[in-house]
């Protein structure tokens, strides 16, 4: 039992582990799944962003260099007619104006003398403009004091690199505020001399809108910074012009990275890079240049606005999990509690039922359970049961043969259960030592009632029968304790009649007597408990004695009885709980005679029974020392005896037994073969002419006429509703 | 039981192993009806090892006999022993069959 417990804690926590393996495994299974799939997923937005950015870039630049390379050919497409201006100073402020008016790109131009190149006018320079308000185009001169124009970048860079040159951008103080860059040319006149410097200014207001207005996500940071670092654009308008990329962005979280970023542009470079910035959001710096102009594009996206929906998602997803793990987490729970509720629960009924079940089994080991218990003797013919009903009950027979003599009984022990099993088990036990040395039965009664009333606490009783049968003459002794009467069968059934008594155990000096009665050859003894005439039906009908008459009255051997009582109480009872053990005892008694051997068959209406004849007949040829011709021609008369009752005497169909008696004295052989069939005599039909030729000879009607032949005597007789055919074979 | 049965061209040997009691002639009965179209030839019905025939078993014998009375063939009995010979005896199948 302890090893049963641990067992059951073992695989009480075995299962507990399952669980919780159960979980574990199925989240990691989920978090790895969602892992790889979110790795995929970030990969393939990362690439996907990459693209996006790397491609805005790319159009940003085509549309600067567009814009970029119209304004220098407009310059360059006028670098003569500025040569021709060089020797027509008043002259050239008409070609400003024109370069301004044919070139809507080009909101101003100039053509700045170098200093000195004219003597009479050290400094020259006609500027054209279109009026931001009116369209207007108008000129003035950049040379005064407060301009100094050889001063600024545009002169001096084009002059210093000799080569066109894009200026840092800057806002147009007085022309409309607005932002713009100048293109920057030296000018050589004819003998190649640098003369001049031809300019065109060029808005960047488009620049603003068309890298403000196409953002790749709507949170990204578009931005145009120039090769000193200012802002040119940027979404922050207070920065434009105002702050460099630098001074922008020292708040913008990781320093290192931002410097890295700043130095990376401004030195031309493309490129991506993360930067961890403020409230630590990261976030991917995209960037790329525009040569020309020594400006640096970049794109600014932050991580939340890449991975915003994948992460959406990866949160739906891992909320979804963590929900699906606290159901499988909740019905794993229940299950639990619920199996173990019900493991309680059918743990307390198994040891219950395993406690009835050993009861049962001690129980059923007292009684003796061989069939048949005598094979060696052919006078007795003894079958018993204990048809068990869902309780313990206790029920016992028993029989023992000593000195030539049937010992046995019957009992049914008050009350039910264990104790009631406890009680059958010392009563069987009693009666097992008391009738190996008392010769009545009324001795071996008085004798166990007294140890029973004796010791009987919980005062529960017996009802006993207790019968001694005398093989040699069929002399009867026996004696009740309030039992049921037995059934005798001879011939006629009739209850055996019983002088008043009580059960075993309630009174301790109570006088059993003894009764008698005769058992003729053939008798038979039939005993029950109160389980068979008190089976309950659902309508509380008792199979009760009646039934119990009618199934007594067909022939059969002592199995083919008890099957068939048993069968008829199971179809009486239907559906009705069995609340009562059923036992029953059958003895069928043939009276030996000295020199006398007595056979019986039973078989049923069933054509393959047949074969078992053979066998029948050997062992009665082998015990009486008959030849093997003789065995043969009586078997031949018996199989066509029984054959004809098993064609005949039962409606097709239905199920009947045929019983077979043999018995044998040195002088013949006689057999009975009886069925409770329909009323037919064999021996009434007519014999058939063995002389016939084939063409003539009816195929049947040959089987009675062996029989016929074969046996001196064959003689039907009808006897209370049993066909009897006695065949009588003289040995000598 | 045990039934086999050779032909050869219009002779069919039937060799009847063990015991025609009723049960066994209901099986045997029904491998043996269909050698009723064979009855214009000859049928052996070897008895050699055949220990025990009930009247069951002679119906067949008998059958077998009458499509050949009808058909004009024959059915010969061979080997009978001792209690099989005491049959055909009592029953007059000595006078239907050719015994051999």
């Amino acid at each position: 039992m302890r090893t049963k417990l641990k067992l059951e804690e073992r695989i009480k926590r075995n299962s507990a582990l399952t669980a919780l393996l159960l979980v574990v495994v199925a989240a990691l299974t989920l978090e790895a799944t969602s892992l790889i799939q979110y790795y995929y997923s970030e990969k393939g937005i990362k690439e996907e962003a990459s693209r996006r950015a790397e491609s805005q870039l790319e159009n940003t630049r085509l549309k600067i260099e567009g814009v970029l390379d119209q304004v220098e050919a407009v310059i360059r497409s006028n670098i003569r007619l500025t040569q021709w201006g060089f020797d027509h100073l008043d002259s050239l402020d008409m070609i400003t104006s024109i370069i301004v008016r044919d070139n809507p790109v080009v909101s101003g131009s100039t053509v700045a003398l170098v200093p000195g190149y004219n003597r009479k006018r050290p400094k020259f320079a006609p500027y054209s403009f279109r009026d931001p308000g009116t369209g207007e185009i108008l000129s003035r001169s950049l040379a005064t004091e407060e301009y100094d124009y050889p001063s600024k970048e545009w002169f001096t860079k084009a002059i210093e690199t000799d080569a066109g040159y894009w200026s840092e951008p800057y806002i147009d103080v007085g022309g409309g505020e607005i932002m713009m860059t100048t293109y920057s040319i030296p000018v050589r006149d004819g003998k190649g001399q640098v003369a001049a410097v031809l300019t065109a200014d060029i808005s960047l207001d488009w620049l603003t809108s068309y890298v403000g207005g196409n953002k790749v996500y709507p949170e990204a940071f578009n931005m145009v910074i120039s090769r000193k670092g200012e802002i040119i654009v940027c979404p922050v308008e207070t920065l434009v012009m105002n702050k460099t990329v630098q001074e922008a962005s020292k708040d913008f979280g990781d320093q290192e990275r931002v410097g890295t970023v700043i130095r990376s542009m401004m030195s031309g470079e493309s490129g991506v890079m993360e930067i961890r910035g403020k409230s630590s959001s990261n976030n991917h710096v995209y960037f790329a240049p525009v040569e020309r102009t020594g400006w640096s594009m970049s794109i600014v996206i932050p991580d939340s606005e890449i991975f915003g929906e994948i992460k959406k998602t990866r949160r739906l997803v891992e909320l979804l999990q963590i929900f699906g793990l606290l159901m499988l987490v909740t019905i794993l729970g229940f299950a639990a509690k619920s199996q173990n509720e019900y493991k309680n629960l059918s743990e307390k009924k198994e040891k219950m039922e395993n406690e009835l079940n050993i009861a049962r089994s001690i129980q059923m080991s007292m009684i003796p359970k061989t069939f048949p218990p005598f094979p060696e003797r052919d006078d007795l013919d003894i079958s018993a049961v204990i048809v068990p009903a869902k309780e313990v009950g206790g029920d016992l027979y028993d029989y023992f043969i000593r000195d030539g003599k049937l010992y046995f009984c019957i009992g049914d022990v008050s009350g039910k259960g264990v104790p009631a099993a406890l009680v059958m088990a010392v009563t069987r036990s009693l009666f097992h030592s008391v009738a190996t040395h008392e010769h009545t039965s009324a001795h071996i009664v008085n004798t166990m009632n007294k140890s029973m009333a004796e010791m009987n606490d919980s005062n529960m009783f017996v009802t006993f029968f207790c019968g001694i049968l005398n093989l040699e003459d069929g002399l009867l002794d026996f004696c009740n304790a309030g039992h049921n009467a037995p059934v005798i069968i001879s011939g006629a059934k009739k209850e055996l009649e019983l002088i008043p008594n009580l059960p075993l155990g309630i009174m301790e000096d109570f006088v059993f007597k003894s009764q008698k009665a005769v058992l003729k050859d053939d008798d038979a003894l039939f005993l029950y408990t109160d389980g068979l005439t008190e089976a309950e039906n659902i309508h509380q009908d008792l199979f009760g004695e009646e039934r119990m008459m009618d199934v007594l009255s067909t022939r059969r051997d002592s199995v083919g009885h008890l099957k068939a009582m048993a069968k008829a109480v199971t179809r009486f009872v239907g559906d009705a709980p069995r609340s009562d053990d059923l036992t029953m005892l059958f003895i069928h008694y043939i009276k030996s005679e000295p020199g006398v051997l007595k056979r019986h068959l039973v078989i049923k209406n069933d054509i393959g029974q047949i074969s078992r004849l053979e066998k029948f007949i050997s062992g009665i040829a082998a015990s009486k020392n008959l030849d093997e011709a003789l065995a043969t021609n009586i078997n031949l008369a018996l199989e066509e005896a029984v054959t004809n009752s098993v064609m005949y005497a039962y409606p097709e169909g239905t199920e009947g037994e045929i019983e077979i008696k043999a018995r044998v004295d040195d002088n013949e052989i006689e057999f009975i073969l009886s069925d409770n069939g329909i009323e037919f005599d064999p021996t009434a039909r007519p014999e058939p002419d063995i002389t016939a030729s084939a063409e003539l000879r009816p195929i049947g009607g040959l089987g009675i006429f062996l029989v016929k032949n074969i046996m001196d005597s064959v003689t039907y007789r009808r006897e209370d509703g049993t066909n009897n055919l006695i065949m009588i074979k003289k040995l000598k | 039981m045990e039934v086999k049965i050779n032909k050869n061209e219009d002779v069919t040997t039937v060799r009847l192993i063990g015991r025609l009691d009723t049960p066994a002639s209901q099986e045997v009965g029904k491998e043996l009806t269909p050698l009723q179209e064979n009855a214009a030839g000859t049928i052996i019905l070897d008895c050699e090892e055949l220990s025990y025939i009930s009247s069951s078993g002679l119906r067949i014998f008998l059958s077998l006999r009458k499509a050949a009375a009808v058909k004009g063939g024959k059915v010969i009995v061979r080997s009978i022993n001792d209690s099989i010979r005491n049959v055909f005896m009592m029953t007059g199948f000595l006078n239907l069959f050719e015994v051999e």
